[in-house]
């Protein structure tokens, strides 16, 4: 009896020191650096840190945001937009095929460190993503089909002709190929810098970007500096960028109004009046490009049955809970992807609210009453400001019906990776697009071939597999647009999702600030970013 | 022998009657006990007759009536799901007083049960009973009950044991030296003397002697059970959506401390004064029955 219970209190202890370990967030000051007379520094407030500033290793947004401003893309998107710019590469040609891509490249353009920029560098950064695996570059698999002698590679060849030009064969067409390489994931970075650090290259990046780097407190601050040699001239205006993690939005939007930042990204849609009525701060909106939707697990009973499916679509008062939880700073969603989007499907309506019709589907179905799981989401994002309170909504929606459900929670890792493997019943997520294509909302989040990564309702139909496919390899921007459009009709019937809301996410920032422009994936530029 | 007995009983339950009469009579001169007694009271017939008083059900959501503040229709305003504040705080008061009262009666018997033990057998069963109890008083209450509710899974039904579990060594530290002293006392040796069985002689002489202090303390643990499972509420450890568990209607109500106050303070308000209440009662309690206080 002493041993067992004494084997219980060791376990106890082992519990506390693990949920104490858990509590230790850091909360270290550090505050706005010392201003030196003219230096304009600008301190941004974000929900969580970066995990590697090396673009080409990762697929969060945290450490995309950064690499964003230390490094380029040959392509880049628009400012407020995913149409397509000039970046490193000046122009590009397609041949009538779409097999072969020519880039002009810009000339005198050097890396942070002093290496140049030429061709033979674009081609070590290709050769690098090549050659690399699932783990060193996860992107490059998903959006290139695969690596180096892999059936599904896209691209076969990149060559270097002449100082200035890379040209690029691929196996087969990919019709958002540019799209893909003008995200930030796909960044040039200097040869010299990872050949010298390999794997250490993250925490060394260098790039041609607007801003240097210059040292990294995890989970605190990472600080950027200007980069004086920038190849576009006058920019960037700021002479030092601080990123802070500060993972509370309400600690965060206090820290903003005391004056610790400058910026604050994460703010709840409650809080957009009192930003706008105070004369010190200043509102952004970022253009929406996301959504936010309840899955269903297709392979988990009862929602293995499209019409009880259905029946869920019809039981949740969409507009209700757009009105109640973004305050105005959303729409409803209709598809698996956002109106701005080309290939979005406008003439399909949302599932209206209908309790009664709901009911009835779900006798149909035979569903018998049990109890489902009802995952909420544990942290704000921007397509979901508070997935607790939602979930309760939704709650109460499918009680109505007489689907009971318990609200189950998990810490966000956990929640993502569970889902992922198909466990839960029904659960609350969204997205937002990374390249402003229709292949990374439909394809990434609903196709069979994503299962196990980003389909985690683990939906599968072969009439979608096969439009989805044909939409990557078609060139045709009108024949892309139908099969999308055909898609997302049998999605809407089919109801893997309901899709709840298309969301503006909010920013916050002090009166100073000029010249920013929040871009619709997520990831901002800090270039043209002035402090009066 | 045999008719010896009943006269000790008689003569015993005299003895017990007389303090017991004293003890409520100064109970009731003392106005702050009385004022706590209809404050429990008062929460406790809104625990029982809730559903009836109530205007709304617990979970009646409306948007179109979100965070109205407090107004005739609405006498403690809306939530940020429409739902009637004034209803859920009424509501919450079976859920709240339910844990109190239940984890304290749980805390109750096992902490006396093994008191007993311990201060009757002493000895090695002493020694391992009271580590036991020094243990589990090393850890803060609080954090203890979170650790339990992590195992358990979180549930109101958790929440309820492990506050339970946590003021076990309370109570049983109580009864435990409550029954050293009350072993030598020589109507025990004569039970013992007239080979009476050990069971008999814990339950029907030790146990009910040892009564008093146990229902002073427990007043007032039901006042730190509810606090702690309010705490766990807010924690979100606690009672699960929707149900109206005053800690989790602070919590879901904390975003809008700015905007909209009376989400908090009506909850708050009602977590203050039922342990207000609680405290109140047993202060007056003790002043009346310790035998320590009375000089």
């Amino acid at each position: 009896m002493k041993k067992k219970s004494l084997m219980f209190f060791l376990l106890l202890i082992l519990v506390l020191s693990t949920a104490l370990a858990a509590c230790g967030g850091d909360k270290k000051e550090s505050g706005k650096d010392a201003d030196s007379s003219k230096e304009k520094t600008l301190v941004f407030g974000r929900g969580a840190d970066s995990v590697k500033l090396d673009p080409a290793a990762v697929t969060d947004g945290e450490s995309l945001g950064v690499a964003k401003n230390i490094f380029e893309t040959l392509i880049n998107f628009g400012e407020e937009s995913t149409e397509l710019v000039p970046g490193l590469a000046t122009k590009w040609d397609t041949s009538d095929d779409g097999l072969q891509y020519t880039f002009e490249l810009e000339k005198g353009v050097k890396f942070q460190d002093g290496t140049d920029f030429n061709a033979e560098a674009v081609v070590k950064n290709f050769e690098r993503w090549m050659s690399g695996n699932a783990e060193s570059t996860p992107y490059f698999q998903s959006m290139f089909g695969g690596f180096k002698g892999e059936k599904n590679a896209v691209i076969k060849e990149v060559k270097a002709d002449g100082e200035d030009k890379v040209v690029i064969t691929l196996f087969r067409a990919q019709a958002p190929f540019l799209k893909n390489l003008a995200m930030t994931p796909f960044s040039i970075a200097s040869p010299t810098a990872f050949e010298k650090f390999g794997k250490d290259f993250y925490k060394n990046p260098v790039g041609t970007g607007p801003f240097t780097f210059v040292s990294w407190k995890r989970n605190d601050s990472i600080t950027l500096e200007k980069y004086k040699d920038y190849r576009i001239e006058g920019l960037p205006k700021l002479d030092k960028v601080i990123f802070r993690s500060i993972p509370e939005n309400s600690a965060r939007l206090n820290a903003l109004t005391t004056g610790d930042i400058d910026l604050a990204d994460g703010i709840n849609p409650t809080d957009a009046k009192a930003i706008e009525s105070n004369d010190k701060l200043q509102l952004f909106k970022r253009p929406s490009m996301n959504v936010g939707y309840l899955g269903m697990t297709v392979t988990r009973k009862p929602f293995d049955d499209k019409k009880v499916r259905q029946a869920v679509n019809y039981a949740i008062d969409k507009q209700g809970l757009v009105d109640a939880f973004y305050e105005g700073q959303a729409t409803v969603a209709t598809n698996a992807m956002p109106p701005v989007i080309t290939g979005f499907n406008e003439e399909i309506d949302a599932y209206p609210y209908d309790p009664a019709k709901a009911k009835a589907l779900l006798k149909e179905a035979g569903y018998d009453g049990k109890e489902i799981e009802l995952w909420a989401m544990p942290v704000p994002r921007p397509y979901m400001p508070d997935g607790q309170k939602m979930a309760e909504a939704i709650q109460k929606n499918l009680e109505d019906v007489g689907m009971k459900s318990k609200i189950v929670n998990y810490e966000w890792g956990t929640y993502l990776e569970k889902a992922a493997k198909g466990e839960a019943d029904a659960f609350l997520l969204g997205w937002t697009g990374d390249n402003g294509d229709a292949d990374n909302f439909l394809y990434t989040l609903l196709d069979e071939d994503s299962i196990g990564s980003n389909n985690y309702t683990f939906f599968k139909n072969s009439k979608t597999h096969k439009l989805l496919k044909d939409a990557q390899i078609e060139v045709d921007e009108a024949k892309r647009e139908k099969l999308y459009k055909e898609a997302q009709v049998i999605l809407h019937d089919e109801a893997p999702w309901v899709p709840l809301a298309y969301s503006t996410p909010l920013i916050a920032g002090i009166k100073e600030i000029t010249g920013f422009k929040p871009h619709p994936t997520g990831s901002d530029r800090f270039d043209t970013i002035d402090i009066k | 022998m045999t008719s010896m007995l009943p006269k000790v009983e008689v003569e015993k339950q005299a003895q017990a009657r007389s303090p017991f009469q004293d003890g409520f009579k100064s109970f009731r001169k003392n106005k702050i006990a009385v004022i706590g007694t209809i404050i429990v009271a008062f929460f406790v017939f809104l625990a029982v007759f809730g559903p009836w008083i109530a205007p709304q059900g617990v979970n009646e959501q409306n948007f179109k009536l979100k965070l109205l503040s407090p107004s005739a229709s609405h006498w403690f305003g809306t939530d940020d799901f429409g739902r009637d504040i004034f209803s859920r705080v009424i509501l919450g008061a079976r859920l709240s007083l339910a844990v109190g009262f239940f984890s304290v009666i749980i805390s109750i018997i096992v902490g006396s049960i093994l008191g007993i033990i311990a201060g009757y057998y002493g000895r090695w069963v002493d020694t391992i009973i009271s580590r036991i109890f020094d243990i589990i008083l090393a850890f803060p209450s609080i954090l203890l009950a979170i650790a339990i509710v992590t195992v358990l899974g979180p549930s109101l039904r958790n929440a309820l044991i492990a506050i339970a579990i946590v003021n076990v060594p309370n109570f049983g530290r109580l009864i435990r030296s409550k029954v050293l002293s009350i072993k030598e006392e020589e109507y025990i040796t004569a039970a013992k003397a007239i080979g009476m069985k050990d069971s008999r002689i814990l339950f029907t002489h030790v146990l009910p002697n040892s009564m008093t202090p146990i229902i002073v303390q427990g007043t007032l643990a039901i006042a730190t059970a509810i606090i702690e499972a309010a705490a766990l509420g807010f924690l979100g450890l606690g009672a699960r959506a929707p149900d109206p568990e005053w800690g989790k209607m602070l919590s879901d109500a904390r975003i809008y401390l700015v905007n909209a106050p009376w989400t908090m303070i009506f909850p708050g308000l009602a977590i203050m004064l039922t342990v207000l209440g609680f405290n109140l009662m047993g202060d007056g309690l003790r002043d009346a029955f310790d035998p320590k206080m009375k000089s």
